[in-house]
């Protein structure tokens, strides 16, 4: 197959990250659970990851020495820590909108209106 | 057969099938489910890409502190019986309209650098690959302000004695403790009147 | 003394501010001096005292410096003898006066005259106050003095009603109660007190200018005090009349002032130096210049203002000539030629030099002599409303409605003298003309007072008409020539008038009434009283033994009727008139004063309520009587010098001839004290007085005939008499009744013309305001609330973005960053 043995490139990484990105751009754009809209900004910062580590990565970037080689590790890093404190946050948000109204239906946290 | 594509492509059917199954589902326990998987094998991804360390930090913080969280979410807000929360068709149609153009955007952009096709050593995964690098040492040595990747080739730019990441830590530190603290408030039990 | 110009204006000037200085505190601490104000008088009395002894300290200064007071005091026949004056009679024709001795008013007499103060300069106007001291100014100082200290002490027992609230009897309330007021004691020495400084600032005064504004302070004076009792109709009405009338002299009196400042260039009368040094002639001086023996001339400024038309054809032609050398000078030499300007100076020079030379010939013409005489009726002008001369008569006997004391000092001693002696003070100024109109005036009011005297029942009207009657006595003798024998009388009768006035204020404190029908048989009860004005009586007839003696009316009214037979001799037609006027007048003045006294002292009491009532006055008012009667018996007397005193003050030069009315020649005074002419004067005076006397004395004193027969008889010359020959009536319809008329016709204009004009503007303006108010609400207020509106819809429409809905939010935030991303790539692409 064609597809097997080509090789990998930036290009391919970047295409998983984007339809990752995608993806959790739509869950978190549809989802009407709170904890659903959650996991779609979850997905979208996982998809930023991938193509910061396809970026850096030795094995898929022709290393000319333009790349931005470590760095890219670094702030998936940084990514990964700073998503796990935004969940942590944002789930304790969640548990007191739960705990007033009983719901996590984001479609009632409505009251903010103008 | 090139291992490292078939691993790529396996990783990433299932990272990206179940990122959409994630979307497509409409039951909250079983999106984390997807999602962890998902995020697993983006886990597989980065170490395809060479990047270890931070895939096994994706495994174990990410998806063995994050989505656990999540999960712990989604059972103290459980509700029973579980009230399907559907969104309406129109949603359904104006995101897949977005993320349709965003894709035809983005995909044609990933593949319009040359640079990027191909992957830089042929037929990785064959023996005569070079071993893989360990990435800690100098992920943490970068963490403690000394780039030693960069040594072969110093920017004129910056000072002898690259920049580190030092800074960073120590904000995504003082970030940690605060949302720590934060969160901790937010979540307190609230004494109810009467 | 040889510094006599600087004491006399010293004393003289601080015997004129010491009243000031007493209005001023009255004015300021009236009220709060002693109870009720008391002290008031005290200091008012005071100040006039002290200024009286400040006079006599003048008066004898003046007469120890005086050489040709020593000259007379050793020639005490003088004046009775006139044997030397007698013998050259023959004046030559212009009536120069050849006799020597230092009563001859060849030489100017001796005047001290200076500024005190400049108030202002107009460019050739300057208005100063200053002084101009003679013998005259000195004795109008000690009469006026003298008599207003009697009066000040006489005042503080006549008012004493005042010190506490009076309750007046002749002003009735709407309510049908008599006006209950706190009393005016101090106001009324406050009054007093200014009046005394404005008559004697206008005896002092050194200029016609300042002789103006007392003139009219007097007048002003005269007003508060005859408005004394102003809740009074009757009084308040009597002050404007006296007022208003005194204003209509007064335009006269302004004509004649521009007259002379517009030809003279001064208002000073004497001598004296401008800033540079240079002495400047006085009025005097110009119109009767020591180079041409003071006889009277109209000065070259005044012909010349006269003669404009022939000065300005004069310069013309200088310009003309002028003007033809440039066009010479032109044709000559055209690109350079010698001047190009008329050559001012020339001309002025040259036409002033003409103009010099013609002066003498344009003044035979006559130019400027009727400037002069219109100066000098102008300013008689004045005097005639003043000194309540026929036209302007009618406000004295109103006058009478002020406090006994007022009418005393103001209405017969003091300011209608005030006229009498600006005719004395000005007589240089006044041409032979206007001395015959003076003496006409004098004439006629003289006997139109005293016929209206003869009816009179009110005590005090009789003193008033009597007063006009006298002052009428004094312009005629003034008016023919008498100026030592008018202001003599105007001495003597200051004295026995007011005598007379305290006196019948005297009667009226006792009676409380006026009219003379009710009192009678007052002598027994009022001794002191009936007695000095017997004093009086006898004074005004010109009683006496002739030849030997008499009281002080006999001296002047006899050097009066003398001048007027000196007079006729010269001019028999108009002299015959003044003569009989004269001695007419004497008659009717001895027959209605002695009427008044028959009427108020003997006889029954016509009253016995009023009788039982009588008293005599306390001290404080009949101890001035006392003092005044001595002054009116003696004060003619030669030994007192008043005559020498006057003498000294004799105005320079002669009157001389007429020059309109060429047959007009007045004789010098002195001829009047020649023997025949004395001996005429005398007989005929006491004759007069004689026959007036017995008549009153048989209608009255012993009433062998009753006056009502006469008065049936007469029915209708009575009643013309008694309504004062109707003058009230008749001025009333010639001029106030169209004035009244003229301001109805004004007030209907202003009312329906100008008011509704006023009320439509105001109309419109409303309505304008009205459409303005439209405007603002609905447009402005409109325009504003319709842009608060839309605004307040767009709000509303851009809040219904926020619906609070979280996934619409994502769906916007991912949608702007879509359409960004694609943007930037499109536009970098390219």
């Amino acid at each position: 197959m064609d597809l097997l043995s080509q090789s990998v490139g930036v290009s391919h990484f970047m295409v998983v990250g984007a339809i990752m990105f995608v993806s959790g751009v739509v869950c978190m754009a549809t989802k009407r659970n709170a904890l659903g809209v959650l996991m779609g900004i979850e997905l979208v910062l996982n998809g930023a990851n991938v193509n910061f580590v396809a970026l850096s990565s030795e094995f898929l970037t022709k290393d000319t020495g333009g790349g931005i080689g470590l760095d890219g590790q670094l702030i998936a890093l940084f990514v990964i820590v700073l998503a796990a404190a935004e969940a942590a946050v944002a789930l304790a948000i969640v548990l007191n909108f739960y705990n007033n109204h009983a719901t996590i239906d984001v479609d009632r946290a409505d009251e903010l209106k103008g | 057969m090139n291992w490292h594509s078939f691993f790529f492509l396996l990783f990433a059917a299932i990272s990206c099938g179940f990122a959409v199954m994630v979307v497509l589902s409409s039951n909250i326990v079983r999106m984390a489910f997807y999602l962890i998987v998902s995020l697993g094998a983006t886990a597989g991804l980065f170490f395809l890409a060479g990047a270890d360390f931070v895939a096994a930090m994706q495994l174990m913080i990410y998806v063995g502190g994050t989505l656990v969280l999540l999960v712990f979410g989604v059972m103290l807000t459980a509700q029973s019986p579980f009230v399907s929360m559907k969104t309406s068709g129109g949603d359904w149609i104006l995101a897949f309209l977005l993320s349709g153009s965003l894709l035809a955007f983005l995909i044609p952009a990933a593949f319009s650098v040359s640079d990027w096709r191909e992957g830089a050593t042929p037929a990785v995964g064959s023996v005569d690959a070079p071993p893989p690098r360990n990435t800690a040492d100098r992920l943490g040595l970068g963490l403690l302000g000394v780039r030693v990747d960069k040594l072969e080739d110093r920017p004129a730019m910056l000072r002898a004695g690259m920049a580190g990441y030092l800074l960073p830590f120590e904000i995504v530190s003082v970030h940690l403790l605060v949302v720590l603290v934060g969160a901790a408030y937010l979540a307190r039990t609230k004494r109810r009147a009467g | 003394m040889e510094d006599l110009h600087t004491v006399l204006p010293f004393l003289l000037g601080l015997a004129w501010l010491l009243p000031l200085a007493s209005f001023t505190l009255i004015v300021l601490f009236g009220p709060r001096m002693g109870a009720h104000g008391v002290a008031a008088s005290y200091l008012a009395t005071g100040a006039i005292g002290s200024g009286f002894l400040l006079s006599v300290v003048a008066l004898l200064a003046w007469g120890l410096s005086s050489p040709d007071r020593n000259a007379a005091m050793s020639q005490p026949a003088a004046l009775e003898g006139h044997g030397e004056h007698a013998d050259a009679s023959g004046l030559d024709q212009q009536g120069l006066d050849h006799h020597g001795g230092g009563h001859h008013a060849v030489t100017p007499p001796r005047a001290y005259s200076g500024e005190w103060y400049t108030l202002g300069r107009f460019g050739k106007l300057k208005i100063t106050i200053g002084y101009y001291i003679d013998a005259l100014t000195i004795g109008m100082f000690a009469m006026v003095t003298l008599i207003a200290t009697c009066i000040h002490f006489y005042a503080i027992g006549y008012m004493h009603d005042e010190l506490h609230d009076v309750t007046d009897h002749e002003v009735t309330l709407s309510d049908g109660q008599h006006l209950r007021r706190p009393g005016r004691f101090h106001r009324f020495f406050q009054y007093m007190s200014l009046f005394c400084f404005s008559m004697l600032g206008l005896v002092i005064a050194g200029n016609i200018a300042m002789v103006f504004v007392f003139w009219e302070l007097v007048g002003i004076c005269s007003y508060f005090l005859i408005g004394f009792y102003i809740e009074r109709k009757s009084a308040s009405n009597a002050a404007n009349k006296a007022f208003i009338v005194n204003r209509v002299g007064d335009f006269g009196m302004i004509i004649g002032l521009m007259a002379l400042f517009a030809s003279l260039g001064t208002f000073a009368f004497g001598d004296g130096v401008d800033d540079k040094g240079k002495p400047t002639a006085g009025i005097f001086s110009q119109v009767r210049a020591p180079a041409n023996h003071y006889a009277l001339q109209a000065p070259a400024s005044m012909v010349r203002a006269a003669a404009a038309a022939r000065v300005r054809a004069i310069v013309a032609d200088h310009f003309q000539e002028d003007a033809e050398e440039l066009d010479e000078a032109h044709l000559a030499a055209p690109a350079k030629p010698a001047r190009k300007r008329p050559d001012f100076d020339k001309i002025q020079a040259a036409s002033e030099s003409e103009i010099a030379a013609e002066i003498a010939d344009w003044r035979e013409q006559g130019y400027g002599y009727w400037l002069l005489v219109i100066a000098g009726v102008g300013i008689f002008c004045g005097c005639v409303g003043k000194s309540a001369q026929f036209p302007l008569h009618v406000w004295l006997p109103d006058a009478m409605e002020g406090p006994t004391p007022v009418s005393a000092l103001v209405h017969s001693a003091t300011m209608v003298a005030a006229g009498v002696y600006l005719v004395g003070r000005f007589y240089p100024v006044f041409a032979p003309e206007v001395l015959l109109v003076i003496a006409y005036t004098g004439a006629i009011t003289l006997l139109l007072a005293a016929t209206i005297a003869l009816t009179a029942t009110d005590i005090k009207r009789v003193l008033a008409y009597s007063t006009v009657s006298q002052l009428g006595y004094m312009m005629l003798a003034l008016g023919v020539g008498g100026w030592a024998a008018g202001m003599f009388h105007l001495i003597t009768h200051a004295f026995f008038k007011s005598l007379l006035f305290l006196c019948s204020g005297s009667v009226i404190h006792a009676c409380h009434t006026n009219e003379m029908p009710k009192m009678g048989g007052l002598l027994k009860k009022m001794p002191i009283t009936g007695y000095t004005m017997l004093v009086g009586c006898l004074a005004i007839m010109g009683a006496g033994v002739p030849f030997l003696i008499g009281l002080s009316g006999y001296y002047s009214k006899d050097s009066i009727i003398a001048q007027a037979i000196s007079f006729q001799q010269r001019n028999p037609a108009h002299g015959t008139v003044f003569f009989y006027a004269a001695a007419g007048g004497a008659a009717m003045t001895a027959f209605y004063m002695f009427r008044l006294w028959y009427m108020t002292f003997l006889g029954p009491p016509r009253d016995h309520h009023i009788h039982e009532h009588a008293h005599e006055s306390p001290t404080i008012m009949y101890a001035p009587l006392i003092v005044l009667a001595v002054f009116a018996a003696v004060i003619g007397w030669p030994v007192f010098g008043v005559t020498d005193l006057l003498e000294q003050a004799r105005p320079a030069g002669e009157t001389g001839q007429g020059v309109l009315l060429a047959s007009l020649a007045y004789p010098n005074e002195h001829d009047s004290h020649a023997p025949n002419i004395h001996m005429q004067a005398t007989l005929y005076a006491f004759s007069t007085a004689l026959g007036g006397f017995l008549l009153a004395t048989v209608f009255y004193g012993v009433r062998w005939l009753n006056p009502n027969d006469v008065r049936q008889q007469f029915g209708a010359v009575y009643r013309f008499l008694l309504n004062k020959w109707y003058f009230d009536e008749l001025y009333d319809a010639v001029f106030v009744r169209p004035a009244r008329g003229l301001a109805k016709v004004i007030a209907s204009f202003d009312r329906l013309g100008i008011d509704r004009l006023i009320d439509n503007l105001a109309r419109w303006t409303r309505g304008l305001a009205g459409i303005d108010d439209l405007i603002d609400r609905y447009l402005v207020d409109g325009a504003v609330n319709l842009t608060a509106g839309w605004t307040y819809s767009l709000g509303r429409s851009l809040r219904s973005v926020q619906t609070g809905k979280l996934r619409q939010y994502v769906m916007l935030i991912v949608i702007g960053t879509v359409a960004l991303t694609i943007l930037i790539n499109f536009a970098s692409a390219k």
